[in-house]
């Protein structure tokens, strides 16, 4: 047995961090984990973050480490951090990263799919669909069906210079554009539909998008 | 080595087959040598417009399936002096009698002798319109002002896009000038902004083109009618000429009813 200590329990002001080591074997890790927790005279309960390090867990381990801490009634896990992931992992984000550009007119019937954001040049017509993991953004009339947020995103947008769209999609949210939603907007250019913190889809002026989502902008730079 | 024009639309009703009549009929009238294939097999209409209906010997399938020469089963128009033939659809069998590739084949030997070959399209998007579109260089789609046909005009048009022919063009036809004029139907800046595609031209709603189908005599046979007036000039457009598109009627004003639509509006 190493005299190292596999697992340190620290305290900071936003909670206690459990430091795993991540150069051990995983199967020390857990028994030195499950002494650990037991041993420990806490009172109380405290927020725990677990922190991993270099050690790169798959799905069946990160539950085995989640339920051997939440065994301990008096901690209870406020989230796992680790600084590796897969590549399959980290293709999967550039993919969701990567916008997408599609020049041309989306015809009835035809559906345009991208994982991350979509850019579409050109009209979105009656009975054609749009779909993206992220936001769709549409210079052009959106006459069609447009998903955003296909993957789950509530944060994604869909904006249009004209739009027009029969059906909204943001995530799991479906909203129809023969209701009042229509008739808010006088003339349906320049704008974008998103999740309103209501928790319905809302459409507003494009003008207005940086203030509901600042986060869209990954612009860096500029004077 | 002529060139095949396919007639479509993805809508039924809106005047294909009445439109290749036509077309095919104005052709010949300008001394082109032209072949029209009806490929609407189990409903063809074709031959009833050209008249011809009583003079099919053999039809399409006989001469895909060799029981016929493909020029055994040609009938002639005998008002034009060799220079248009009908290939007749089978009314016995149906769609699936004939594959795309036996389309494409039988087009490429009609294409080495005449000018033009204009294929009449079934309605819909299914084995008929594939075999119709199998050998065809060129796509023609036609509309009407309504907004159902103008949807499936635009699911035709993205159908086309992925098939290996040069962008189609469009015909709006059956246009009533007074409804287009008072905002009741679709007008024609709408329907080629919301297609996006050439516009070959407008054929206004015309009664004389039921008589003359009825009658067996093409519409473009009657020269004072303006539907035939507007065929003529998609055919001289098609062959490379430039004619303004055609006023129609009620669309011109006076000036006093100008004024007067001015103040009302």
């Amino acid at each position: 047995m190493s005299t190292k200590q596999l697992v340190y329990i620290k305290g900071t002001k936003d909670g206690l961090v459990l430091r795993l080591d991540d150069q051990c074997a995983y199967s020390e890790l857990i028994d030195e984990l499950k002494r650990k927790v037991s041993e420990e005279g806490m009172e109380g309960q405290a927020e725990v973050q677990i922190q991993l390090g270099n050690r790169y867990c798959d799905e069946e381990q990160l539950k085995e480490i989640l339920h051997i801490v939440q065994q301990s009634e008096h901690l209870k896990v406020s989230k796992i951090k680790s600084d590796v992931i897969s590549v399959e992992e980290s293709n999967r984000r550039v993919v969701e990263s990567r916008s997408a550009t599609y020049v041309g007119i989306v015809r009835s019937g035809q559906t345009i799919r991208a994982e991350g954001d979509l850019v579409v040049v050109g009209d979105v017509n009656p009975n054609a669909k749009v779909e993206a993991g992220g936001s769709i953004f549409v210079l052009g009339r959106l006459k069609g069906i447009a998903h955003a947020g296909s993957k789950g995103n509530r944060e994604a947008v869909i904006a249009a210079s004209w739009l027009e769209a029969t059906h909204l999609l943001i995530a799991d949210l479906m909203e129809l554009m023969t209701n009042e939603l229509a008739v808010l907007s006088e003339t349906p250019e320049m704008e974008c539909a998103y999740i309103h913190s209501n928790g319905h889809i809302t459409i507003d002026r494009l003008q207005d998008l940086r203030l509901f989502r600042p986060n869209l902008s990954t612009f860096k730079g500029g004077s | 080595m002529g060139e095949a024009i396919v007639i479509t639309s993805g809508k039924g009703g809106v005047g294909k087959t009445t439109t290749t009549a036509n077309l095919g009929t104005a052709l010949a009238l300008q001394g082109k040598k032209v072949c029209l294939v009806d490929t609407d097999i189990g409903l063809r209409n074709l031959d009833v417009i050209l008249g011809l209906e009583n003079r099919i010997i053999y039809d399409l399938v006989d001469a895909i399936e060799g029981r016929c020469k493909i020029h055994q089963a040609l009938v002639k128009d005998k008002r034009f002096d060799e220079l248009l033939f009908l290939l007749p659809a089978a009314q016995t069998t149906d769609k699936t009698a004939v594959t795309p590739q036996q389309m494409k084949q039988l087009i490429g030997e009609l294409k080495r002798d005449y000018d033009f070959v204009l294929i009449d399209c079934p309605a819909g998007i299914e084995q008929g319109y594939k075999n119709a579109v199998a050998g065809a260089d060129k796509a023609i789609v036609v509309t009407t002002p309504e907004i159902s046909a103008v949807r499936d005009a635009d699911r035709i048009i993205g159908l086309l896009e992925q098939e290996e022919i040069e962008p189609p063009k469009l015909i709006i036809n059956r246009i009533r000038p007074h409804l287009m004029n008072r905002g009741d139907t679709l007008d024609v800046n709408e329907i080629t902004t919301h297609l996006s595609i050439d516009l070959v031209g407008i054929i206004p709603d015309d009664e004389n083109v039921i008589s003359s189908s009825n009658k067996g005599e093409p519409i473009v046979m009657e020269p004072t009618t303006q539907a035939a007036l507007a065929y003529r000039n998609i055919v001289r457009r098609i062959l490379g000429e430039s004619v303004p598109l055609m006023t129609l009627e009620g669309e011109s004003k006076g000036v006093f009813a100008k004024l007067k639509s001015l103040f009302s509006k």
